[in-house]
This record gives structure tokens, C-alpha cells and sequence, in this order.
């Protein structure tokens, strides 16, 4: 057995308490294996992969008990040299976000050649030839000109190749993956998820994945530990526990992704928020005078129309001008191009002009953590809208309001005078919701509500928006990356990239019967997994 | 606007507040910084007792009884007339013949200490600087006046000054910091620049210069040196309004039509005021060593006002009467080291870390 972890527990003293973040936890990998560690965000499942090589801040964390054997040897407790010797060399570790775990100051070759200078004691030029060769294996072309690139030339998708290649330097037992494609593009997620698989079995080594995505388990994984709350719930192969799951969590898991379909619109429905031929375009300024010297085309031509009780969903990759156009329309950017609000054109107005209409044109962001303000309380934070419009004048008829509406999201209003801070992810993104819809507002620009929440928490969030909108006819305008959630609640479905529109139509055709290459690649990475027609994707 | 924000009743140094749960998980860390807050304690003591130095060390008696009646001399002034003299001018209560008239239809109250700062002692036994004795215990300086009684007030008008230029030189930073932030773009460069250009300029140069043209007064000197002490906040201001300025619950505002100024105070600058607030004991620090050196130069406040300043200036000039150095280096050692010591403290108090989970 190669790894074997057994009544593990992870406890963190935090200012004289003690917290227990991971309880009597075992599992084993063997070689050639692939175990998904699967579980919401604060599961456990990334302090359990921490400890296995002893990377926690110790001594502010500790094993009250368990014991970790890995190749033989006992890692709780080992020695610094012990641990050194293994780590980056029999055990690899790929991490999330490829932007930070780089060192921007560091080339490519420094990065990569790192390990192998350190491990085996190899002299510059043979790192050299070993890192060109492990950058063509990971699928990085052009690899001798890569070797000079900085982490800030690279795009997402390259920095976690080049991530996986530290990793894999030493042609390591045991890779660990750390949810490594959660910060990265649909169609980049697919191919990064294919490397893995390849390597994995063209190198017999041990792949131990977390992730939160039961999508990314069922392609992947061979055997499965579903942890919740420190603790693993339930384990055991993949196919068994998505036919016949054991334990009522993982049912829960199971049955949270996003479904469903959007309420029908009514055929007479006037149409709220209208754009033609919108764009916008910032300037490129070089040199002492500020000279324009190009644009960058964030939105170049989009024209929608969103009716009352409609969603029209805007889909693409990161960069393609999907939040910028959802700025643009609520006139929080300049741009050209017509847009109309109920009939009449506000493009142009001042911002004194728009003010009382931003009561009738919200906005929700992807953030639950930045977009509320962690000094004002709850209450105050959705009662502002009211204030500025001055549309309840007396504080005991403002705090019934807020009440009202936290109730309607589907928040206990006894929280209204607590700060933002004490809230989980999704309880955040409710008093997002809320503060918006306290204005009662026509048109609402969702920009990736539900990205940064746990699955469970984002169909719930789904439902909500759902109900939302049928009571109060909203007219949605919803920005995603996401397209399980799109087809959960979109009825026109918008496919952007690079700022123009590859696709547009009613959702049914659009995931029935795309047209454009780019719109079946797209499909297949966000629902497959799959990398389709690689030619039609630039990643 | 009027806030509904939950808030609990909490004390802190017997002062009744009423406070959101943030503001006294704050007030309980700065309570947990023994250190510091003791020392906010006993400063806030010695500064109270100060406020009151005209009852506690004056030449003036703090009560009369002549003649069946009450007089109060420390508010207000009494020709000799009144009390049996021969001039029509203030009494001067420390004359014998004086104090002999009254006390034969009398009684007088005086504060603990008989003497201002400025009474020149004429009875002294030797000549002036005279050495600590017990009627003036920490002794008398090169012009006959009483130490303690000018260490009293000297502390007073130090921290006063302090007091008053930090307040008015935090509200200008704060402010400056806050537009320069908020706007950034040219407004930003312009007023970095400008703040470049005049923090270079020669600040002690420039107080001779224009001692030598004004007689200096409290308010003089203090808007003088304000004119320089504004910049210090600004820097922190204007990068905590920069970074936050993008946050998305700042466009989130925005969106929901809040007016800039609205944003500027209500969104942001709570944000900005936990690194301005930790600030702040350093600043009154660094104003009263200001006005300190500026005074052992002889170019701070009018001669004969009472300075820890001029208290130092006559230690040097006064080797031989070495409780004049000493008290004066005692006094500002304790006054610095009690402020940096609250000073910690409030940056625990602050430390989000500390605050939050």
C-alpha cells in the first residue's frame, strides 16, 4: 500500500480554544490509483491532503491522534530531513490557484528546475534538457521559449501545466491535486483533467484529488471519500456511490446539483432592458502624452432584448466581456450603442439623470465576501437603497421592510444586526439578493451569483432566484460561467467570447442544437468534461 | 443617516457606552493589552488632574472668608480695596501685609501648591535655581519659580497642543487622503507630487524664520505646524481608499445610486480608520516632542509660558542644579512612554486578526 491513513484527526488552536477541524479519518491509495476526496468548502479535505505531508503550521495545528504511512514510513511526527527528502520528490502536490503557488519573480526554468537541482543534485544544463521535456509532456508547446517566461506571460491553463510539472519533476509515487482546475475556464478544466488522466497512467503513479465537483469525480476518480464536517461519511468506488449512495449526505450532494427549468414567460411580456449593437472599447495609452494607441474591445456588438419574467443567460470564459456588457447596460460603464430601459433610450444620461432609476436596475456579484461592506450590519446594508431613494422615510417602517425581504430570501430577520462576517458563503449571497430586490427592481444583472458557493448552496440559490422572479415578474440578466446553472434558469442563452457574440438564442436550441464550434466545445467541457475540437478552443 | 444598527450598553473606564458588537470585541482586546491600557489609565489621570492646575498650584487663594463673606479669588480679581488695602489695583495675595489684613477678619484656602508658573519666589533661601525642599519640592529654576507647579502646566499645554494638532492635522489627512484615494487619476498624481514638494521643505528653518517675523503664540504655532504635521495620515488614507475604492461593495453602492460622498464616509472610510486610528497616539507623540524641541530652542512658545521645553533648556544651561534635567527628562519620558504604550494597545484593539473568528 502506498499511502495509508489511518484515525487521523487535525486539531488548530485558535486564541486559547481548541478547534477540530478533521476527526479519526482513514483511507488507503495504492499505486495506480485515483482517490477523489470530495466535500463542501470547511469539510476537512484539504487539511487532511495538508497533513499527509506534514504541511500544516505546526504547532498551532496537531494530531491528537492517527497515524499517516507513506511508502512504508511514518509521516506524523517524521523529522524535517525525512520530510524534505519526500516532499516534491515521492510526492508531488498541484495546488489551486496557479497564480499565487508561482513565484512571480521566477522564470519557468527556475521554477521547474528547482526540484530537480534540490532532489537530484542535477547540474543547470541537465535540469535544462529536463524541463524542456517535462513542459512538452505536460503540453506546453514551444517549450525552449517558454523556459525565459515569467508566471504573469502565462495563461491560466499554462500556469497549472507548469504547476503539474514541478510537481511531476521527480516522477513522484504520489501526486496530490488540490481542487486544480476549480480557478481555471471550462474548457482549460477539461484539458488540465485530461493531462492528469494521461499521466497518471502513463507514470502508474497515485493521483489523490480533491475537489468539490461531483462531475469532476465521476470522470476521474476510481475510488471516492466523501467527507463532511471532518469526517469521511462514506467511501468506496465511484459507480457505487453514485447508483445506490449510502449515507444521507452524499444523497444530499447528489441531489443538489442545479435542475430544473425556468418558468414560461408570458407571451405579452414588454421587454425591460433592450441593447443594440452595444460596445465598449478602453483605450490603450503608451508613452509620456498618453497616446491611444488601440483598443481593447471588451464588448464589441452585442445586441439582447430581456422581457419581464425572462432571463437571457450570458455564457463564456473568463475575459470574454460578460460582466462588462452586464456594467455597460446599468450604465456603471461607458459605452455606445443604444440602450433602452422600458422604452426610452438612457444611453448618454448623466449619472444625476440615472439616479432614480437605479432603483429599477440592480445588480448581484460573484463575491458574497467583497461585495457586502464588513462594517455596516446587515440591516444597514439592505436598507441603504431605501434610504438613498428615500422611499420609506421612518426607521421602524425601514426595519419592517428589511425584515420582510430577509424573510423572503430566506433569512431569519433576528440577523439583521449582525455583521457580514458571521455569515457562511451562501447566507452572504441571500443578503446580496436581498439588498437588491428591497427595491423592488425590474431588471437585475445577476454577474455569477452562484460561482464562488458550494453545490448544495447554489441550487439553493437557483431555487430562490427562481421563485423570485415568478413572484415579481423580474427580468434577469444572468452572467455565467456555470452552464448547469444556465440551463436551470435561462430562457434565451447569450454565448460570448472575446467580446462579440458566437451564439445566441433560446436556451432549449442553444444546449439541444448548438451551431457554432465554439458553443459545442463549450457544452462538452462544462457538462462532459470533455475537450471537443481542440481547434476551436484557444486556451 | 440615521443607522439601525444593533447596539449593546458596555462600559469601559466607568464610562457608560452603547456600542455595536465589533466596537466592544475592540474595547475588549484593548483591555486585554494590560500594558496599554493602564497606561491610558494613569494618563488619563495625570492629563484630568492637570485640566484643574489652577486649583492645585496658584498664586491666587482658592477661597477667601473676609469679613463675613466669601471671596473666590482663583475666578476672579479683587482690588486690594476690598480686602482693606491701599491700591486700587489686584490684590496680590502672597504679600504679607496682605495676607495679614485678611486673616484678621479671616480665613484663606490656598491650592496645595502656592504658586503659578510664572510667581517669582523673592523669600527663597538661597539664590535661585534653589534645590527641592518642602515648599518647592522638586526645587526652583534659574528665575525663582517653582518646578513642580511649571511641570503642572507645562504637561497640560503639551498634551493640549498635542491634543489639537492631531485632531486638526487627522481631520486635513484624512481628508486629503480620502479625495486623493476616491479620485485617483490626475487629482492623485498632482496631490502626490505637491505633498512630495512640501514635505521637502525645510519645516525647522522655516520656524525660525517666521518666529523671528510673528511673536509666537499657541495658535500661531499651531497652525504653523499643522501646515506640515497634516501629511502624515494622508499616505495611509489614500492607499486604504485605492485598494477599496474597486471592492465590489463599493460598486455595489454605486449601483444602487449612493452619491459619492455618501460612498466616501459610509463604505470606505470605516475601512481607512483602523490604520488612521493606530496612528494616532503616535502622531500625538511625535506633536508634543515637536513642540518640546522647538522650545529648548527658544523658538517655541512665548517666554515665560511654562514648557517642558524651556524645563530642559535650563537643565543644560544649569548643570549644577540637576533636578531641573531630571524632572524634565522624568516628565517626557513618562508622557512618550505612557502614549506608545497606548499606542499598542490600540493597534491590538484594531488588529482584524484579533477582531474577526
Amino acid at each position: 500500500m502506498l499511502l495509508e491513513v489511518s484515525n487521523l484527526a487535525v486539531s488548530f488552536r485558535m486564541e486559547g480554544r481548541i478547534v477540530e477541524a478533521v476527526r479519526g479519518v482513514s483511507f488507503s491509495l495504492d499505486r495506480g490509483e485515483i482517490l477523489a476526496l470530495v466535500g463542501e468548502s470547511g469539510s476537512g479535505k484539504t487539511v487532511t491532503a495538508l497533513s499527509i505531508l506534514q504541511l500544516l503550521p505546526y504547532p498551532r495545528a496537531f494530531h491528537p491522534s492517527g497515524s499517516i504511512r507513506l511508502l512504508g514510513r511514518e509521516m506524523v511526527g517524521a523529522d524535517e530531513a525525512t520530510l524534505r527528502a519526500i516532499r516534491g520528490n515521492r510526492v508531488g502536490m498541484v495546488f489551486q490557484e496557479p497564480m499565487t503557488s508561482l513565484n512571480p519573480l521566477h522564470t519557468v526554468e527556475q521554477q521547474v528546475s528547482e526540484v530537480l537541482i534540490l532532489h537530484r543534485r542535477m547540474s543547470r544544463q541537465q535540469a535544462r534538457e529536463r524541463v524542456v521535456e517535462l513542459l512538452r509532456l505536460v503540453g506546453i508547446d514551444d517549450a525552449e521559449r517558454r523556459l525565459a517566461s515569467y508566471p504573469h506571460q502565462l495563461s491560466g491553463g499554462q500556469r497549472q501545466r507548469v504547476m503539474i510539472a514541478m510537481a511531476l519533476a521527480n516522477e513522484p509515487d504520489l501526486l496530490i491535486a488540490d481542487e486544480p482546475t476549480t480557478a481555471l475556464d471550462v474548457t482549460v478544466q477539461a484539458q488540465i483533467l485530461r493531462l492528469i488522466r494521461d499521466l497518471q497512467r502513463r507514470l502508474g503513479m497515485a493521483v489523490l484529488l480533491i475537489t468539490h465537483d461531483l462531475g469532476i469525480v465521476r470522470k476521474m476518480a476510481d475510488r471516492v471519500c466523501v467527507m463532511t464536517q471532518g469526517e469521511i461519511v462514506e467511501q468506496g468506488p465511484v459507480s457505487r456511490m453514485f447508483e445506490a449512495p449510502q449515507h444521507p449526505y452524499t444523497r444530499h450532494l447528489l441531489a443538489a446539483e442545479p435542475r430544473g427549468r425556468p418558468p414560461a414567460v408570458r407571451a405579452e411580456a414588454p421587454v425591460v432592458m433592450e441593447a443594440r449593437d452595444l460596445k465598449v472599447h478602453f483605450p490603450i495609452q503608451r508613452g509620456l502624452l498618453r497616446r491611444t494607441v488601440g483598443w481593447i474591445r471588451a464588448v464589441d456588438g452585442v445586441s439582447l432584448a430581456v422581457r419581464e419574467g425572462e432571463t437571457v443567460g450570458v455564457v463564456g470564459e473568463s475575459g470574454s466581456g460578460k460582466t462588462t456588457l452586464g456594467l455597460a447596460l446599468l450604465r456603471l460603464l461607458p459605452s455606445d450603442g443604444a440602450i433602452r430601459f422600458a422604452g426610452t433610450d438612457i444611453q448618454g444620461w448623466s449619472w444625476k439623470q440615472m439616479r432614480p432609476l437605479r432603483r429599477q436596475m440592480q445588480i448581484v456579484f460573484q463575491d458574497p465576501y467583497g461585495s457586502l461592506s464588513p462594517r455596516l450590519t446587515v440591516g444597514e446594508i439592505v436598507e441603504e437603497g431605501l434610504l438613498v431613494h428615500r422611499l420609506v422615510r421612518s426607521p421602524e417602517e425601514r426595519r419592517e421592510r428589511v425584515a420582510r425581504i430577509l424573510e423572503e430570501v430566506g433569512l431569519d430577520p433576528e440577523m439583521m444586526d449582525r455583521y457580514p462576517h458571521e455569515f457562511s458563503g451562501g447566507q452572504r449571497q441571500r443578503i446580496s439578493i436581498a439588498r437588491a430586490m428591497v427595491l423592488e427592481p425590474r431588471f437585475v444583472v445577476l454577474d455569477e451569483p452562484t460561482s464562488a458557493l458550494d453545490v448544495s448552496v447554489q441550487a439553493q440559490i437557483v431555487e430562490l432566484l427562481r421563485s423570485l422572479q415568478e413572484r415579481h415578474r423580474l427580468a434577469y440578466l444572468f452572467i455565467s460561467h456555470d452552464l448547469r446553472v444556465v440551463r436551470a434558469l435561462a430562457h434565451q442563452v447569450i454565448v460570448m467570447k472575446e467580446g462579440r457574440v458566437v451564439e445566441q438564442g433560446p436556451a432549449a436550441e442553444i444546449f439541444e442544437r448548438p451551431q457554432a464550434a465554439y458553443t459545442r466545445a463549450l457544452l462538452a467541457a462544462a457538462l462532459d468534461l470533455e475537450v471537443a475540437e481542440p481547434e476551436a478552443v484557444s486556451g | 443617516m440615521r443607522s439601525m444598527a444593533r447596539r449593546i450598553p458596555y462600559r469601559f473606564l466607568g464610562v457608560r457606552l452603547r456600542l455595536t458588537p465589533l466596537g466592544i470585541r475592540r474595547l475588549e482586546n484593548f483591555r486585554a493589552n494590560r500594558r496599554g491600557y493602564w497606561s491610558l489609565v494613569i494618563f488619563l489621570w495625570l492629563f484630568g488632574i492637570s485640566l484643574f492646575a489652577e486649583f492645585l498650584a496658584n498664586d491666587r487663594p482658592i477661597c477667601i472668608r473676609y469679613d463675613g463673606r466669601f471671596y473666590f479669588p482663583v475666578f476672579f480679581t479683587y482690588p486690594e480695596t476690598t480686602f482693606g488695602g491701599d491700591f486700587p489695583t489686584e490684590a496680590d495675595y502672597r504679600d504679607p501685609f496682605v495676607r495679614a489684613a485678611i486673616e484678621e477678619k479671616g480665613w484663606i484656602l490656598w491650592p496645595p501648591i502656592p504658586y503659578r508658573y510664572d510667581t517669582v519666589i523673592r523669600d527663597l533661601p538661597g539664590p535661585a535655581p534653589s534645590p527641592p525642599s518642602w515648599q518647592n519640592p522638586l526645587g526652583t529654576d534659574d528665575q525663582a519659580r517653582d518646578v513642580l507647579a511649571r511641570v503642572i502646566y507645562g504637561f497640560r499645554i503639551s498634551v493640549l497642543f498635542g491634543l489639537v494638532l492631531t485632531l486638526a492635522s487627522s481631520i486635513i489627512g484624512i481628508a486629503a487622503g480620502a479625495i486623493q484615494g476616491y479620485a485617483g487619476g490626475w487629482v492623485d498624481l498632482l496631490f502626490q507630487r505637491f505633498i512630495e514638494i512640501w514635505s521637502g521643505l525645510p519645516v525647522l528653518y522655516l520656524l525660525i524664520i517666521l518666529a523671528s517675523i510673528f511673536t509666537p503664540s499657541f495658535w500661531l504655532l499651531l497652525t504653523i505646524m499643522l501646515l506640515f504635521s497634516w501629511m502624515s495620515l494622508v499616505g495611509v488614507v489614500r492607499a486604504e481608499f485605492l485598494r477599496v475604492r474597486n471592492f465590489e461593495f463599493v460598486r455595489a453602492a454605486r449601483a444602487l445610486g449612493v452619491s459619492n460622498l455618501v460612498i466616501m464616509f459610509r463604505h470606505i472610510l470605516p475601512n481607512a480608520m483602523v490604520s488612521a486610528l493606530t496612528f494616532l497616539p503616535f502622531i500625538l507623540n511625535g506633536s508634543i516632542t515637536t513642540l518640546t524641541s522647538l522650545d529648548f530652542l527658544g523658538f517655541g512658545l512665548p517666554p515665560g509660558s511654562p514648557s517642558l521645553g524651556e524645563l530642559l533648556a535650563q537643565g543644560k544651561n544649569n548643570l549644577h542644579a540637576p533636578w531641573l534635567g531630571i524632572t524634565g527628562f522624568v516628565v517626557l519620558a513618562t508622557i512618550l512612554s505612557l502614549l506608545v504604550f497606548v499606542g499598542e494597545a490600540v493597534r491590538d484593539a484594531m488588529d482584524p486578526r484579533k477582531t474577526f473568528r
